[in-house]
């Protein structure tokens, strides 16, 4: 690396003169085990159980062969909710990485400053007060973004401040769960128990177009994120550096801090506040690369499995009760945050 | 009460290099630097000495785009430093701040790379010129051995030469270093001064925040002396440093002698006297 | 840069003056947590006037207007003891991690407690609605302890692992609660109650149960100010004075831990006494942990008292419980408080 080479740099993909794109040979693999446990999830979830299509007519099934039964599994029941959970666990892990990067919080993402919490109180708004005027998602996305309003317009300074950011957000979190509390505590048990699974987040019965409306949101944001890549890199070493290495650190924050929260109102708008997914997708990428960077395509990827494993869980469970994915991605996510932390206990790396 | 040569506040702009003009900075509240006007020589070796906040942090700062002016201007060969874009100001002016921070499990050699930001662009993130730039500030700062080796593993001395040569693989030329021995042992401060000196005489420009007034006045070509946000003196070490200088901007009665090596201005502190006893007495 | 501090002939006039300050500051607090007291005692859904519960006070009053005014004697008890319990808890957190934002939330204390009482209520046959405090207790100290475990022990920089270890307890803990709450009506009914915050509706059981807790980490508290003191300066300097601060620090976060638990335990999760406490105690009387921790026990105490009394208030002759108050007050004072931060970062 330090001697002198010809134009084939190590560590970087190149097309011709014009492009080099920096890619860890570490990062490649960490990526494309990932992608492959998400293909074996996404045959999982379309083959198990009483409805599943088995592994054998898979191929058939997907190039259009699918019979009567098979077409439904495949284009209404579970093909959908596979590829909103994929989106949403992607988005969200994204989303979790921007955040995390440029508020160098390990426990950053847009719901500690109260996005899911806007989110969950702008539902319980419209379960409790507009039953039937609005629909549930509608409320929650307006919730969210009222939530995300009133955190700009509280700090002076837009998303820029990151001190400021997370105070303010912890302001706009605490009224939003003390609200969403108070409801699902003042209306009848029922209406209460749907409250909660949906503030959990839940993939049950969606449908293509809430597969669109997150695979639109990845496809406008993603460019976006690519854009600024380089400086929230540079961003890394303190605002000073990044600064006189013309990285422009305080537009760059407040451009990740945006773009992150899009991500993550769009995954709520298509399966509520899924909790967690954006917290641990980039705590997990770091600690399996052990590299710097804020490994934002890692992040949407871990997302995007943890997402789909907890989903698969949250079908093939033998609980009797159907709980929302939510529960199981605070499962999942959480166990393994804790096993890698303890991993690095006991190697005392951290 | 400045020795040296009187304080030049009329240079014309439109020169090589740095120079501020009627420069006022702050951090929103009350000025920092008040209304200074300066001529950062080109070619020389310039160092910014002062009490504990004087000021000379911020207006270092200022001169590689780190701090916007609150009022008046910094200018990069005669041009507003503010008219370039970011990067382009980059590729002329290098900065190493006093804390920089290192991203956790980064190696020297892509430290050193991050250098290159300001010459890369969106699609082209390795030219061949940055492994040249890289080679060579792994070279200077004697780390070619130790480019696969992890910054927080290195000692206080090889983390700070990397940091200096992250900046040297800016490849530009004038290179700006905020209080760069802080924490360094001497030896390593020395070896660092010797540094920056050899790319002094291989052509850099540069500019550095120093403590140690013995080092300064040893390694400067030229001094710029701050006291309250205002430049009070600036010049050749030999004639800026005098008694009644450091008296009266540091409040540290002394006598100045000439090195016994180099026979630069030596500072020796008078001993045991309150910061007001008459230096004649001693 | 470092602004250099020119000494001041002044000093010890200044610490004297400081002196005079604090002790104004007591005393005012001091007044206002009787008179928060007072109100919690004369308040409620029943109206009564300033007379008769002067006249119960001393034991004159008829028996009816008695039994109105004593049967809000547990609720301001449990208010004191929750609100001393919180304010030092925080007080005792921020220090120790150097967080300005840490609560109980943060080390896993009320997904402990809520998993506590969601397991006695759905597998123990725990009847009655505040039964479970023993097992909120348990629960909390579990999490608080496992929190530590996995976060502190081993290297220097642990605060970060605390953080992470903190919120890895909590998803986990909560994923169990929501998944058994959403499972069983009953259980989910209890727990929606809870997990609100309110001081009312407890009796003097539920004070007693939590009171050992309480007052074991007081106890500590006091005992490990000073040491707090100097881990305030960093590891190294703290070490060379003599302290240890890796066993300063676990002692205190076991402290806030016992602290936090039994006020949870007691009227479940309240918001921002913890979190807002801490910060107006040291812009009063600076950095002073010895200080602070007097103050914290006055002002945490009043503050939650009045906010139980406006709750009472408000929607008379119903009741808003504390928890939802303390956030719908403490929540817009913070926003108001953002922009005149400092700094950057």
């Amino acid at each position: 690396m330090t001697r002198t080479r010809a134009a084939s740099p190590r560590g970087f993909v190149t097309i011709g003169r014009a492009v080099a794109i920096p890619v860890a040979r570490v990062s490649v693999v960490v990526a494309v085990v990932t992608v492959v446990l998400i293909v074996a999830t996404a045959v999982a979830t379309l083959s198990l159980g009483r409805l599943g299509i088995p592994v054998a007519d898979l191929p058939g099934a997907l190039t259009g062969g699918a019979d009567g039964k098979q077409a439904f599994v495949l284009e209404r029941l579970r093909g959908p909710r596979l590829v909103v959970a994929v989106g949403t666990g992607a988005a969200l892990g994204l989303s979790g990485a921007l955040f995390q990067t440029v508020t160098r919080n390990p426990l950053g993402s847009p719901d500690v400053i109260g996005l899911a919490a806007g989110a969950g109180a702008g539902a319980a708004v419209v379960a409790l007060f507009l039953p039937g005027v609005l629909p549930v998602p509608a409320g929650a996305l307006a919730g969210g973004a009222a939530a995300m309003a009133l955190v700009y317009l509280s700090t002076g300074t837009g998303f820029r401040n990151p001190g400021r950011l997370i105070v303010a957000g912890i302001g706009v979190f605490s009224i939003a769960t003390a609200f969403t509390q108070y409801v699902v505590y003042a209306v009848e048990r029922d209406k209460a128990a749907v409250l909660t699974a949906y503030i959990n987040g839940s993939l049950a019965a969606r449908s293509w177009s809430h597969a669109v409306t997150i695979w639109v949101v990845l496809l406008v944001v993603v460019p976006l994120v690519a854009l600024i890549a380089g400086r929230l890199r540079i961003g890394e070493m303190g605002d000073e550096l990044a600064g006189v290495l013309g990285a422009g650190p305080r537009s760059t924050r407040a451009w990740a801090v945006t773009l992150s929260i899009v991500l993550s109102a769009g995954a709520v708008s298509v399966a509520g506040p899924v909790a967690f997914i954006a917290l641990t997708a980039p705590q997990i990428a770091k600690r399996i690369t052990g590299r710097p960077g804020p490994h934002l395509t890692l992040a949407a990827l871990v997302g995007a499995l943890l997402l789909a494993l907890a989903d698969l869980a949250a079908q093939q469970s033998p609980v009797p009760v159907n709980l929302p994915v939510g529960i199981y991605t605070l499962a999942v996510g959480g166990l393994y945050l804790g096993y890698l932390l303890t991993r690095e206990w006991r190697k005392g790396s951290l | 009460m400045e020795k040296g040569k009187p304080l030049n506040t009329q240079v014309e702009p439109g020169g090589k290099g740095l120079a501020v003009r009627e420069l006022t900075l702050s951090y929103g509240g009350a000025p920092i630097v008040r209304e200074v006007s300066l001529d950062i020589p080109h070619g020389g070796f310039t160092m910014i000495i002062g009490p504990n906040g004087c000021g000379k942090s911020t207006l270092i700062k200022a001169l590689a785009r780190g701090l916007k002016p609150a009022g008046g201007r910094v200018l990069l060969h005669g041009r507003d430093l503010w008219a370039y874009r970011g990067k382009e100001a980059a590729r002329h002016v290098a900065l190493l701040p006093q804390n920089p921070i290192a991203p956790d499990g980064i190696s020297v050699g892509d430290l050193v790379r991050r250098g290159r930001y300001p010459h890369h662009t969106l699609l082209r993130q390795w030219s061949p010129d940055d492994d040249v730039a890289i080679g060579f500030a792994l070279d200077r700062t004697g780390l070619s051995d130790l480019a696969e080796a992890q910054v927080s593993e290195l000692s206080g001395g090889q983390r700070q030469r990397a940091w200096i040569a992250m900046v040297l693989a800016q490849r530009t030329d004038l290179l700006l270093l905020d209080e760069p021995t802080t924490f360094l042992d001497i030896a390593h401060q020395y070896e660092l001064l010797e540094l920056c000196r050899e790319l002094h005489h291989e052509g850099t420009t540069i500019v550095a925040v120093l403590h140690d007034l013995n080092q300064a006045a040893r390694f400067a070509s030229h001094l710029i002396v701050m006291r309250g946000g205002q430049a009070v003196a600036e010049g050749p070490p030999a004639e800026v440093l005098t008694p009644q200088l450091v008296e009266d901007v540091f409040g540290l009665a002394c006598d100045i002698v000439p090195d016994p090596r180099t026979l630069t201005p030596m500072v020796v502190p008078h001993a045991r006297r309150p910061a007001n006893a008459d230096p004649a007495t001693a | 840069m470092a602004i250099g501090t020119p000494p001041r002939p002044s000093e010890a006039g200044a610490k004297r003056a400081g002196l005079a300050r604090r002790s104004s500051f007591l005393l005012l607090g001091l007044v206002v947590l009787g008179l928060a007291v007072l109100a919690s005692i004369a308040f409620g859904s029943h109206p009564t006037s300033l007379s008769e519960v002067v006249a119960v006070l001393n034991g004159t009053a008829d028996s009816d207007i008695t039994t109105v005014v004593e049967s809000r004697y547990p609720r301001t008890a449990l208010g004191l003891l929750a609100g001393l319990c919180l304010a030092v808890a925080g007080t005792l957190m921020q220090g120790v991690t150097r967080n300005p934002l840490a609560d109980p939330g943060l080390l896993g204390i009320t997904a402990g407690a809520s998993a506590g009482i969601v397991t006695a209520t759905a597998f123990l046959g725990a009847t009655g609605q505040w039964a479970a405090v023993w097992w909120a207790l348990a629960g909390a100290l579990v999490a608080g302890v496992v929190v530590h475990v996995i976060g502190a022990v081993g290297s220097g920089s642990g605060l970060v692992r605390l953080v992470l270890a903190g919120a890895v307890v909590s998803a986990v803990l909560g994923a169990y609660v929501q998944a058994v709450a959403l499972s069983k009506p009953q259980v989910f009914d209890s727990y929606r109650y809870w997990v609100v915050g309110a001081l009312g509706g407890r009796d003097v059981g539920v004070l007693m149960s939590v009171l050992p807790a309480a007052a074991a980490g007081l106890v500590l508290a006091v005992l490990l100010s000073s040491g707090l003191n100097t881990l305030a300066l960093g590891d190294e300097s703290a070490s060379a004075l003599g302290a240890n601060p890796a066993l300063t620090r676990s002692g205190g976060l076991l402290a806030a831990v016992l602290l936090s638990t039994a006020a949870t335990a007691a009227v479940g999760p309240i918001a921002f006494v913890g979190l807002a406490v801490p910060h107006m105690v040291r812009a009063l009387v600076g950095i002073d942990f010895r200080v602070q921790i007097v103050f914290s026990a006055v002002i945490g105490p009043a503050l939650l008292l009045l906010a139980d009394v406006v709750g009472r208030l408000v929607l008379r002759p119903q009741e808003l419980m504390v928890g939802v108050v303390t956030a719908f007050i403490g929540a817009p004072a913070l926003l108001l408080a953002v922009r005149r931060m400092k700094g950057t970062s």
